[in-house]
């Protein structure tokens, strides 16, 4: 773990790197967690005709002037998948699997999923449903876990609770190839529905159901509400108020992960309204100290 | 001051006491547990004696863990008069917890 950072930018899509510009401009000490690729709704987008100064352009050329941007102003984008927030009072925790970072404010710009959750997900979560199979793996000692998992990610995630589950299933949601112990049983199959009464009993897909105790489901990015406990959610995405505020102090947010409408430029606005804003949250807190 | 709870102590601690009763249910191998563990000893000072704050290692403990059915971890539950009135499953910020505790007291 380094030292603690001022901000940690938690997404790498307009709302992070316009956060992270106007933060590193205010000299402040950023970390910023991406994936591949910056956004993966930008390079997807055909052409755009509405963010100001570059009309015309396709999803792809506009990524390369953000990357430009950013690399101009010397800002280094962490290749890590940050799977909790921890508000401990006068800091923030953020988990990478073992490691972990520390940052005086956070700014989440995690876009928005339209994933809708399996039927039973919700009402079984804690219960035998978990987004993380390496954090809950122990308790599933001789017992069966199924992962269902969203990207290769998963087969990592599959072969350490294959250790220490009695029986693993895995439902890759992904082509290609997989890359996990043989002793692991792989179902080709689309999950419809978790069913339990207290907890999780069976995993009931199109073509096959499973008698199972755990699901665990490994999605693209995690939900707000799961990265950040106790952070409030409103209609699926994250309350703020106009400075970008969310109910935690020091945590902002921006971006279509605060809401509609989705659009580049209103989350570039956003970054750069919540960078300022978590500017200002820092120097009030030096300035008590 | 969090104390340690364990199997044989759990029911008399728990039945026994005429204040509310907050019971975090931890492992070591637990990443979110120990980020919690500052938050309940944050907590259990600033309640001093209106509320007793314990902690189960559910390694140690696998009855009271199997008796209130602990899925996931962290875990606290809190207890009035005996009987579990709210279970917390995962890490919350410290007010969080604050707002459901102070319903009890």
């Amino acid at each position: 773990m380094d030292g603690r950072y001022d901000i940690a930018i938690i997404g790498s899509g307009p709302a992070g790197l316009s956060a992270a510009i106007n933060s590193k401009i205010r000299n402040k000490n950023i970390i910023i967690f991406w994936n591949s690729d910056l956004s993966r709704k930008l390079i997807t987008a055909p052409i755009i005709n509405n963010y100001l100064g570059f009309h015309n352009v396709t999803g792809i050329q506009l990524k390369q002037e953000f990357e430009s941007h950013i690399s101009n102003m010397g800002i280094k984008l962490n290749y890590e998948k940050v799977n909790a927030v921890y508000a401990m009072g006068d800091y923030y925790s953020l988990m990478v699997n073992e490691k972990m970072y520390e940052a005086t404010a956070v700014i989440i710009a995690t876009g928005i999923e339209f994933d809708k959750p399996i039927k039973g997900e919700q009402e079984l979560l804690g219960k035998g449903v978990g987004y993380c199979a390496t954090c809950d793996a122990p308790l599933y000692k001789s017992k069966t876990v199924s992962i269902i998992a969203y990207n290769k990610d998963g087969e990592e995630e599959a072969d350490f609770v294959s250790e220490l589950a009695e029986k693993v299933y895995y439902i890759p949601m992904y082509s290609g190839e997989l890359n996990i112990n043989s002793s692991i049983e792989v179902i080709k199959d689309i999950p419809l529905e978790i069913i339990g009464a207290e907890r999780v009993e069976l995993l009931k897909l199109k073509n096959s159901e499973i008698k199972t105790d755990g699901v665990f489901i490994l999605k693209n990015s995690v939900a707000p509400d799961q990265l950040v406990p106790g952070i409030i959610i409103e209609q699926g995405h994250i309350k703020v108020d106009r400075n970008m505020n969310t109910n935690i102090p020091g945590c902002f947010a921006a971006g279509d992960c605060t809401g509609k409408p989705y659009q580049y430029l209103k989350s570039a606005g956003e970054g750069q309204v919540a960078a300022l804003n978590a500017v200002l949250y820092i120097d009030s807190i030096k300035n008590k100290k | 001051m969090v104390n340690i709870i364990n199997d044989a102590g759990f029911a008399q601690e728990v039945n026994n006491s005429d204040v509310p009763v907050v019971v975090d249910f931890w492992a070591s191998w637990c990443g979110p547990c120990k980020m919690l563990s500052p938050v309940i000893e944050e907590l259990s000072n600033e309640y001093g004696n209106k509320v007793k704050f314990f902690k189960l290692n559910v390694d140690e403990n696998p009855v009271t863990s199997m008796q209130f059915n602990v899925a996931s971890i962290p875990t606290v539950m809190l207890f009035k008069s005996g009987k579990l009135v709210e279970t917390l499953v995962g890490f919350r910020p410290k007010q969080a917890f604050k707002s459901v505790i102070d319903k009890q007291i």
